[in-house]
Formats: structure tokens, sequence, C-alpha cells
């Protein structure tokens, strides 16, 4: 009964939108019900974020490099009160708002909201979300979110500088950070907006995925990046609502004065605080109870792109689907029962914290899976070397590094010394950059050819992916030995600890690395926008691959599809012996009399 | 192309390692550990170390030997047309379970030692309470008691007799703090409206860094104080200053901003 | 109210043949429309919210030293037991709406839709009616304005004092107020000089407290005090555990009566549409969500009232 009923979402998207010619701008570009359009809208937001998040990074690194210098160019603009110096105050502020932009405005947005958007309906062969409207809604609802961000860098006191954290009372007594008297509650406003619009995303996408499959688009015939998108969906749904309800209560505590995290008998700068008999740890609790399935949320849907990627230029079925997939699963499971290794340190009682550390462990699992199953895809393949293919072969290279550095924070007895050194922040960025960063790099690479109709320059493609990686490498992998002699992470100047004093050189190392990586990422701007207007023009499938979105037009006119898909296989079929040619895409029927055998997986 | 990138992927394990043998030898590496539990926490590190970097040195020469060998330009034979192995599956499931679980289990003792196993009736030696941004120490007077008037307070200057086991009653007054004793392996947040119970024994003397190690505020990087380790008898000489400073001037030290 | 929107839509359209692009055809997962298993999914985001909120209580309170009875912070059981009532009976004429709908009795279904709509609002103003109770006896969940004092400490009595204070400026000012307000201010000196003569004894201030707002030594009376006797004195009043209990109270009850208001909106604009069969679908949806807001009020009333 149902497939009829979405005539009314293609009808209603139809009347929206009117004909591409007749379309007024602001249907067609700004507030367009076309998914995407949408997609494209939170992949451009989501890359300018990208810019001054890494220039705040950058910010971050200079100081770390050159303590209380004066900052080369923008400095005397910045900072003229401190003399053209970074002042300790604007550096907590630097990093809280490094790590929240690139968390809350990069990494999620652009995986959900730009691939999310623009795949889903692609690859599993629908016109549109179930929900345009609520799809449009779901990036406008972003905007609010960019304007607090903005306009908390240019209140008094500055913006939150509470750490991506934000844990209380730091966070939600004003007296405790001067810093941020107002930035902290735009903040919280701010994740509230990110929130909302990530639900109203993630339970139209769980729509969309579960009703809109094309004719024989079965579970198991879906291709992984739809599977990451959609377990994704799922921990969105299921954890972000408790994260709102603390940023809510967090609120109340600036604003209110009420005492959810506020314990009794606060003494804040010589005068006692709020109401209090509350409790800091709570919040601990529910933040990360969101956040540790939130480090899922920012990197299944890159392992499902990746495992697309990797298949593809491999010539080669994925390894292991169905593992693949139950992997993806226990992932999702497991991630919701972990939450307290960041809590080992933090007074929680040690009993609990043995046995999240069990369950931590064990969350590696699924992971590992997955990992052997992207060395068996490539294994005995015929690999072609193409930017997307080297950005995704660089991410399971580098998430291997950030997850090993992860073991050894789960092994309680190790935390006791790493934590909150800058070892954690190696793994963070292993795991975000390394892996999540650049998976997402090789997705633009890959279906920019089907968002603009164009291809992205592969030369120039191959020096980003070259000095990327380089300058990455070498940004990063330093920081396991910092975190090893102990280097703690959101000082604004170690130095004067005799203990850390000798890590000066390294640390400059690292910012000069880091400063090429910021480099690299101007050329892939400008290739990208070089090649949006005049990138050579590409058929419907360059890369010869097999899933749903190469068989719509490049880029896919309103309604996506020219002729109705039907779906006759899996994904994966590369070099499958019933056809002459190495790729077999799931809409193209069995050759007559041969038996459609039924894929082993 | 394909062998420069193989080659590009290659670096990684082997730079990687060479790095972890060259940062010891360089002085990067743990500070001196001068505590009677720190071993385990170094021991279990170097272990976990050495296992993760077998697992990366296999997974990631495995990566490399694929590029270099299945290279689509040189690489002649057919792909190989398979949707995976259940046995494969199957063994690289149990083998990193098996793995880990051992690493859960292993570690456990350690952990009980550090955070669980409190010293039976050992009276606290001080009570170190943070506040921003200084830690205010708190030792029992002649009396031998702590909370009662002849406490002698003292700020960011603590001393701890050697070789004995201490016990720290950790308070905030503010905010989260985190008392890092690098040296010392230890480290545990301090949480307004708790009081933690830190226990540890100096296996050497000296004077160390006491950092902060939770984010309390825009003078967290500057929240240092000094541990100083000396035998009993330097131990109690000092007391007994502190004393008699503290008796002269009936205030406990005011804190400089 | 996209979701009422779009399953108006699901309810309302059938499939028109597109000529350009293709109305393309699905292989659905599950046998039900879009909206409602949006609504379905939507509640479980719900859910996992409201479990958070309940999560947060019950850990503030019992992890709490003190927590007040219920008759110290003025909440009556019956008002709390009436109001539950209401939102059943309205969860009951959501439903009848929906029968009526889907067999095409537009007229009838309109009725019940309102009769919800004035269900719900009587719970809303109830809740507001309570609210108000709290506020005249000084309970808010914020500060500065929230006159609960933990325990009868020092604070309290300068509190006392304080306010004493205030008021006699306030009457003294000019001769004929003076005359007017005596026996006020006599009250208010007499209660200026207690609190001035208990200055730190616990004994004597948490005297004076249970003058102004007595503990109920049972459950069953609502004792009053001079808070109760003279609105106009508002003074501090002695809750232990008072403030944590505030705050969790409003937070609840507040998230649950904004939904019921969200509720009541798209009643309110249900309730202008001629509810033929067409709207069935919208109705059913909008029900699952009545249902819900009604089932953590379900959960909500115990625990807040009873336990
Ligand atoms: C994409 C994001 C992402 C991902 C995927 C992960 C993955 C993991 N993380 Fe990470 N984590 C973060 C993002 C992420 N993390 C962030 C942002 C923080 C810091 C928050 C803050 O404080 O600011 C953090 C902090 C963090 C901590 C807290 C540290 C501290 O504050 O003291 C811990 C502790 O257990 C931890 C553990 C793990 C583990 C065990 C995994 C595992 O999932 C990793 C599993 C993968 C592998 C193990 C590698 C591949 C497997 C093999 C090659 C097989 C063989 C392996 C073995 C047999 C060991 N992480
Ligand atoms: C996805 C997440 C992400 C990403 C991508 C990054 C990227 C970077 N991070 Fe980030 N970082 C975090 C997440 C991330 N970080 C988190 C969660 C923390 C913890 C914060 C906390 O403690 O609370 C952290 C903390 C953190 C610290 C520790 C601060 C401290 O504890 O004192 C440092 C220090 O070196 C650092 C450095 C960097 C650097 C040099 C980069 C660089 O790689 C950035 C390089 C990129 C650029 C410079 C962009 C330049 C782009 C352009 C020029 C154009 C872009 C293209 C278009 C516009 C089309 N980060
Ligand atoms: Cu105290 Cu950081
Ligand atoms: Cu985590």
């Amino acid at each position: 009964m149902s497939s009829t009923t979405f005539g009314g979402h293609a009808h209603e998207a139809e009347h929206a939108h009117g004909h591409e010619h007749t379309a007024s701008f602001l249907r067609t570009y700004v507030f367009s019900l076309d998914h995407k359009v949408i997609g494209l809208q939170f992949l451009f937001s989501t890359l300018l974020w990208f810019a001054v998040g890494g220039l705040l990074a950058l910010a971050v690194r200079w100081q770390l490099a050159w303590p209380w210098s004066n900052m080369p160019l923008v400095g005397a603009r910045l900072f003229a009160g401190e003399g053209g110096q970074i002042s300790p105050e604007f550096y907590t502020m630097l990093f809280t708002m490094h790590a929240s932009i690139m968390i809350f405005f990069v990494i999620i947005p652009i995986l959900a909201g730009a691939f999310g958007n623009f795949l889903i309906p692609l690859m599993i062969g629908a016109d549109d979300m179930a929900f345009p409207t609520l799809n449009m809604l779901s990036y406008w609802f972003m905007w609010p979110a960019f304007v607090c961000m903005i306009i908390s860098f240019f209140v008094p006191g500055g913006a939150a500088a509470a750490g991506w954290t934000g844990y209380p009372p730091l966070s939600a007594v004003d007296s405790a950070a001067p810093a941020s008297l107002t930035g902290q509650t735009y903040w919280l406003i701010g994740l509230i907006f990110v929130g909302i619009s990530s639900m109203m995303g993630s339970v139209n996408y769980m729509t969309t995925i579960i009703q809109m499959r094309a004719p024989g688009m079965t579970m198991f015939r879906l291709p992984m990046t739809i599977w990451g998108m959609f377990i994704t969906a799922i921990l969105q749904a299921f954890a972000l609502p408790v994260l709102t309800a603390a940023l809510f209560m967090q609120l109340l505590d600036r604003v209110l004065h009420t005492g959810f995290f506020v314990p009794e008998g606060l003494i804040v700068n010589n005068a006692t605080a709020g109401a209090g008999g509350g409790q800091p740890l709570l919040w601990q609790h529910l933040f990360w109870f969101y956040s540790h399935p939130a480090v899922y949320i920012m990197i299944l849907p890159a392992m499902g792109m990746v495992s697309d990627m990797i298949s593809c230029f491999a010539r080669k079925p994925l390894f292991g689907y169905k593992p693949m997939v139950y992997s993806i699963a226990g992932i999702a499971g497991l991630g919701f029962i972990v939450w307290g290794h960041h809590m080992f340190m933090s007074g929680m009682n040690p009993a609990l914290g043995m046995t999240f550390m069990v369950s931590t462990m064990m969350i590696a699992l699924p992971s590992a899976i997955k990992t052997f199953n992207w060395l068996g895809t490539i294994w005995g393949g015929k690999l072609q070397f193409t930017t997307p293919m080297l950005f995704a072969l660089s991410f399971v290279s580098m998430f291997i590094i950030g997850g090993l550095s992860g073991v050894f924070m789960a092994a309680t007895p190790v935390d006791v010394f790493i934590h909150d050194t800058y070892f954690i922040v190696a793994h963070i960025h292993y795991v975000l950059f390394g892996g999540t960063a650049f998976g997402v790099f090789g997705g633009i690479y890959f279906w920019f050819p089907k968002m603009f109709g164009r291809m992205m320059n592969e030369f120039w493609g191959k020096i980003h992916f070259f000095l990327s990686f380089i300058f990455f490498n070498g940004t990063f992998y330093l920081m396991h030995i910092l975190g090893a002699g102990g280097f703690p992470r959101r000082l604004a100047d170690p130095y004067h600890y005799e203990t850390f004093a000798h890590l000066l050189a390294l640390n400059r190392f690292i910012t000069i690395c880091a400063l090429g990586m910021g480099a690299a990422q101007i050329i892939f701007a400008a290739n990208l926008i070089y090649s949006i207007f005049l990138g050579p023009r590409c058929g419907r499938n360059p890369w010869h691959a097999n899933s749903l979105e190469w068989f719509a037009p490049s880029p896919p006119g309103h309604g996506n599809f020219d002729a109705q898909p039907i779906v006759y296989r899996g994904p994966y079929e590369y070099g499958s012996p019933e056809v002459e040619i190495d790729y077999y895409p799931q809409t193209q029927p069995p050759p007559e009399g041969a038996v459609a055998l039924a894929p082993a997986h | 192309m394909g062998k420069f990138w193989s080659i590009l992927f290659l670096l990684v394990p082997i730079l990687g390692i060479a790095l972890f043998f060259w940062a010891p030898s360089a002085g990067y590496w743990l500070p001196r550990d001068i505590s009677t539990h720190g071993h385990q926490i170094d021991h279990l590190f170097n272990f976990i170390l050495v296992l993760t970097g077998l697992v990366f040195a296999a997974t990631e020469f495995c990566l490399f030997w694929f590029l270099w060998r299945y290279d689509a330009a040189s690489n002649r034979e057919p792909v190989k047309y398979t949707h995976g192995s259940h046995n494969l599956e199957v063994i690289w499931t149990i083998l990193p379970a098996a793995t880990l679980l051992f690493i859960a289990i292993y570690q456990m003792n350690a952990w009980a030692d550090v955070k669980m196993r409190m010293p039976k009736d050992l009276p606290p030696t001080l009570e170190v309470t943070a506040r921003q941004f200084e830690w205010r120490l708190r030792y029992p007077g002649p009396d031998g008691k702590l909370g009662t008037i002849d406490d002698i307070h003292h700020v960011n200057d603590m001393h701890i007799p050697f070789d004995e086991e201490v016990l720290v009653e950790l308070k905030s007054m503010d905010v989260l703090h985190d008392l890092f004793l690098p040296h010392l392996r230890v480290k545990q947040d301090a949480v307004p409206g708790m009081t933690i119970p830190v226990w540890f024994r100096a296996k050497d003397v000296g004077t160390y860094d006491l950092v902060c190690a939770e984010l309390c505020g825009w003078g967290h990087y500057k929240m240092k104080g000094r541990v100083t380790i000396e035998t009993r008898a330097e131990y109690e000489k000092w007391l007994e200053q502190m004393a008699a400073a503290q008796s002269a001037t009936q205030e406990p030290p005011k804190a400089e901003e | 109210m996209a979701i009422a929107a779009d399953s108006h839509h699901l309810a309302g359209h059938d499939s028109h043949g597109h000529g350009h692009p293709p109305k393309l055809q699905y292989h659905p997962g599950l046998p039900i429309s879009n909206g409602k298993l949006f609504m379905w999914l939507f509640l479980s985001t719900e859910i996992m919210f409201f479990a958070a909120l309940i999560g947060v209580y019950i850990v503030i309170r019992f992890g709490a030293p003190v927590w007040p009875m219920t008759h110290e912070v003025h909440l009556s059981e019956p008002i709390g037991a009436f109001n539950t009532f209401v939102l059943i009976c309205s969860s009951v004429s959501v439903v009848l709406a929906l029968e009526a709908a889907k067999v095409n009795r537009a007229d009838q279904a309109k009725m019940w839709i309102i009769v919800t709509l004035v269900l719900g609002s009587v719970f809303l103003g109830v809740k507001l009616y309570e609210y108000n109770a709290k506020f005249a006896h000084g309970i808010f969940p914020q500060y500065p304005r929230s006159r609960i004092y933990e325990k009868p400490d020092a604070y309290f009595g300068s509190a006392v004092r304080a306010r004493a204070t205030a008021l006699l400026t306030k009457y003294k000012e000019n001769p004929q107020d003076a005359t007017k307000y005596a026996d006020r201010i006599s009250l208010l000196e007499r209660l200026k000089a207690e609190a001035e003569a208990a200055s730190a004894d616990e004994h004597k201030l948490a005297r004076l407290g249970a003058e102004i707002m007595p503990m109920p030594v049972d459950e069953s009376a609502h004792a009053s005090g001079l808070n109760d006797e003279y609105p106009w004195l508002k003074m501090p009043v002695v809750i232990p555990g008072g403030n944590m209990w505030a705050s969790t109270y409003f937070l609840l009850t507040g998230f649950h009566a904004l939904h019921v208001l969200v509720g009541l909106i798209v009643f309110g604009i249900l309730a202008m549409k001629t509810l033929d069969v067409a709207w069935a679908g919208a109705i059913e949806n909008i029900g699952l969500y009545w249902h819900f807001v009604d089932l953590v009020w379900i959960f909500l009333f115990p625990l807040l009232y009873l336990f």
C-alpha cells in the first residue's frame, strides 16, 4: 500500500520545487526541498567551518610552539590588548571552539548532513527523502547554531572556554570562568539547535531507508555507506536526546541558577555560588552517554564510504559483507555501554570503572573485524591508485593507529598516566582527522562527479593527498611521544613545568607540520572550486561502480532517476564471472540463460 | 605510480616503530618512576605498546604488501572473485577477542592497587584542597589530627615522607581540578562536594612537579605545585617550622592571585 | 508540524502518474505509512529524552541528604490525581475522534478533537494553578527569586531580618500608611526582633521558621503559618532539600507541560479542518503523540506526588 503513498511526496516536492526553468532562485538553491541541493548546502557550510576550525587549531599550535610571542600578521590585530600575544583566556577559548566547531559543525554534519542527504536517496533508488520539508528544516536549523557560535566570539568575555566537554561547575558558574560569561550560554543554545537538526535528519533517514528502497533492494543489498548512515541515524536518535536534556539543564544552571550540576556550598572567587545540591559527575555521565556514541557517529558513515571506495578501486567484491554489517551494528550496540571510559579519573566508583574498561576493550573487536575485512578486500584485487582510493587506504592505515592508541587508554591503569595528556590528543586526531576527515576527502573526490557532473583534478588531488598524509603524521604522530612524556593537554604554557620543558622542540616541529597541513587544504579548496566550474565533464559512471547512484545522470535531475531502477544483486559484484566487463551494476539484468547465482554473502 | 604509493604506506609502520625506538634514547619518554606502584603502570604501558606494536606492524605491512603486490599496473593474474571466507572471519574474531580479553583481565590487579585497595586504617597524611588556581595543603598539627585548630596550612609546596604509605584526602573548593604527580604516577580529579582518597608511596627523595591536569579556567596552565619527598626526620623538621611560623602569624597563608 | 503536514499528504494524496521524472516504485520494509513510522521513531527519541530527565531526578533525589515531603512543598495529591484523570480522558477522546474520522463522520471527529483540546487546556490550567501555589510560597526553581533556605541557619535569620526591614521602611514612608498598617508594622517589628534575638541559635531560628511556614507534622493536613495568613508577608522559608526539589520538579513538569502545549496547538489546527477520512492518518499520528505525553505524565505523577 505504502508504495503508492510516496507519490504524495514526489508530488509535493514537485510543486514546491516547480520545474527547473520556472523555479524561483530561492526555491531551487536556498529553500530547496531537493535532497541533493540540501546535501550540497551542508557540504559547503561544513567546509567553510572546517577552515575556521582549522585556523583556530593553527592558533593553538602557534601558542604551543612559541608561547607568549607575537603572532605574525594577525596577532597585532587580534589581541592588541595583550600586545599581539595570545592570552591564557583566549587559549582556552581557542581549543574549546576548535573542537566544538570541528565536531559539531564539521564532522557530524558533513557525514550525516552532506553525504547522508546526497547519497541516501540516490543509493537506495528513491526520488527524494521521505519528508523533504523536514529535510530542508534540518539544514536551516543549523543556522541559528551557526549564528550563536559566530556571535559568541564577539560577546564580552569571548566564546565558550570550558573545553568541548563543557564540564561543570566551570561551565555552569559564571564567576568560575570569566573568559566565558555569555559565550558558554551561546555555546549551549547553539548545540541545542545542532541537536534538533540532527534529530530531524536521523528520523528522516531511518524512515527513508526503511521504506523507500527500490524494488529488489533488500537490506542486505544496501551499500555499506547506507548501512553506516542507517546505524548512525539510530545512534543519533537514541543518544542525542540525552545530550539535549543535559544541555537544557546546564542552560538552566547558567541562566536561572538552578543547581543540577552545581554542588552544595561552592566557593568561587571567595564568594558562595548558586543554589547547589547538584552533582558535577552527573553532567559527565549524561554528556558521555551521548558523546561516546557520537564518536562512532563520527566514523561509521566514513567507514561505510571507505568500504565502497576500496571495493570499487580494488575491482573486487567487498570481503565479508555481512560481518562488516554486523560489526557496524556491534560497534553501535557496545557504543552505549562504554561511556565511562572517559571518566576513569573523574572520581567515579573505580569498580564501575573496571566494568567500563571491559566493555571498552570489547568494542575494539568489531573495529578489528572491519580492519581485517578491508585488508581482505584489497588482497588479490587489481588496485587503481586514484585519489579517492588513496584517501580510503589512508583511512584504514590511520584508523589502525588511532584505534590502537585507544587500547592504551582503555587499559585503566595506563589511563592513570596518559589521561588528559597529548596521548589523548593524538588518539582524537588519528581517528577523527586521519580517519573520518580523510575518508570524507576521499568521499568528496569519489562522488564529486555525481554531485557536479565534472571530475576533480587527479594530479592536484594526489598532491593534496600526499601533503596532507605527510604533514598529518608529522603533526600528530609525535603527540604520542608527548603523551608518553606526560605532556598535559589544554595547557596554554606547559613549559614552566620542569618535567615538560624539554618538549618544546618537538612542539615546534609539530606546529610547522600543522602549518603545512593547513596549506595543503588550500590546494584542496582551489581544486574543488576550480573543478566545480571548469573540471572535465563526465558520464554517469566514471569509476565503473555498481551502486545505484551511478545509474542516475550526473548530476541527477529533479527526481534523481530517468528510469525505474530495479535491483538484481548486491553493490560489490566487481570482477564477476557472469559478465565480461569487470563490474556488474546492481540494476543490470542477468544475461539471458545465466542462472542468477545469488551472491555468496 | 602504484609502487610509489605502496612505499609511502610502508613508511608508516617503519617510521612509526623507529620513532618509538628513538624517543626513549633521545630522552623523550615516561618521566622516571619514583613510586612503588608505578612499575605496574609502566609495565602495562610497555606491554600494550609491544602488543599493539606487533598488531600495528602486521596490519600496516599487510596493507603495504597488498598494495605493492596487487597494483593493477603490474598484477597480471585475474581478480580473486570472492565474497569472504567464513573461517577467516572466525579466526580474526576469536584472536583479537582473546587478546583483548587477556589485556582486560591482566590489568585488573594493577587498577585495584592504584584506586581500589585503599590501605586499611591509615590516618590521612594531609588534605589537599584545589582552588582556582592553587593547591591548599592542610597537615595535622602537633595533636596529629586533621580538622583541628592547630592544623598546619600551606599552599602549593607539598612535602611528604620518603618510603611511607601516604594518604591524601583530595577536595575542591570551586571547579574540577586534577592532582597529577607525573613521577609518582598519580592522577585523580578533585571534585567539589566530594572527598576522594589518593594513596601512594614514594621510593626516592627529591622535589618534583605537581600538575593540575583538569581544565579549571584561564589559569589552569599556571596551577603549579611542587612535591618534596624527604626523610622522616627532615619531614618532621619541616612540619615543626611550619607550625612555628603559623603560631607566629595565626593566619593561614593567604592565597596570592 | 512537518509531521502533521507530511502525514496529511500520506493520507491525502494518491499516486498520480508523472511523465517526467518517472514515479518510482518502492519496496517498503514495513507495512505502515511513512508518517506513522516517523511518529514511532520520533517518539522513541522522546522516550530517551524523558528517560534522561527522570534519570536525573532519581539520581539527584537519592543523592540528596534530605528530600522534602510532598506537603512541605505544598503538593496536593488530589489535584495531581485529578489532572491524571483529565489527561487519560483526553487520550480516550482522541481515539474517539480517530474512530469518527475513519468512518468519515467529520463533525463528530471535530467534536472529539475539541473535547481533547478542552481537556488538555484544563490540564495546563491546573498546572498553572499549581505553579502559582508554589510561587506564592516562595518556591521558585531559580535564584535569587527563590525564598527557600535549606536549614534554619544564620543566613536564614538575616534573610528574615532583611525582608522585615524592607517592608517596614515601605510602610513607614508616609504617616497615613503607618497608621493604616499599624498591625502589619507591629507583626514585622516582632519578627525582626525575634530574628535578631535568635542570631545564630538554630533552635530559635527553627521555631521562627516553623511560625512563618510550619512543617506539616503528619501527611494529613497542610498546616498554615504566617506566610499563608498574610500573603503580603512573603518571608523566607525553611525547606530542607527544597531547592533541588524545586529545580527537578519544575524541570520535569515544565518539559511535560511544553509537550502538552505542542499537542494542543496541533489539535487547534486540526479543529479548523473538516476531519473527513482523509485526515484519519494525521489524527492517528497526533493521537500516538498524545498517548505518549499522557504516558509520561503517568510516570511523573507517582514519581513527584506519591513517593
Ligand atoms: C571517531 C572517533 C573515535 C573513535 C572511532 C574512537 C575509538 C576508540 N576510542 Fe576514543 N576518543 C575519541 C574519539 C574516538 N575514539 C575522542 C574525541 C576522545 C577524547 C574526548 C576528550 O576527552 O576530549 C576519545 C577518548 C577516548 C578515551 C578516553 C581517554 C581519556 O580521556 O583518558 C578512551 C578510553 O578508553 C578511548 C578509547 C577508544 C577505543 C578503545 C576505541 C576503539 O573503538 C578503537 C578500536 C580500533 C582498533 C583497536 C584498531 C583496529 C583493530 C585492529 C588492528 C585489530 C587488532 C587490535 C587489537 C587486538 C588490540 N577513547
Ligand atoms: C574532527 C575533529 C578535529 C580536527 C579535524 C582537528 C584538526 C586539528 N587539530 Fe584538533 N582537536 C579536536 C578535534 C579535531 N582537531 C578535539 C575534539 C580536540 C579536544 C579539544 C579539547 O581539549 O576540548 C582537539 C584539540 C586539539 C589540540 C589540543 C589543544 C590542547 O589540548 O591544548 C591541538 C593541539 O595541537 C589540536 C590541533 C589540531 C590541528 C593542528 C589540526 C589540523 O589538522 C587542522 C588542519 C586544517 C586546517 C588548517 C584547515 C585549513 C582549511 C583551509 C585553509 C581551507 C579549507 C577548505 C575549504 C574552505 C573548501 N587539536
Ligand atoms: Cu586546576 Cu586545572
Ligand atoms: Cu569514548
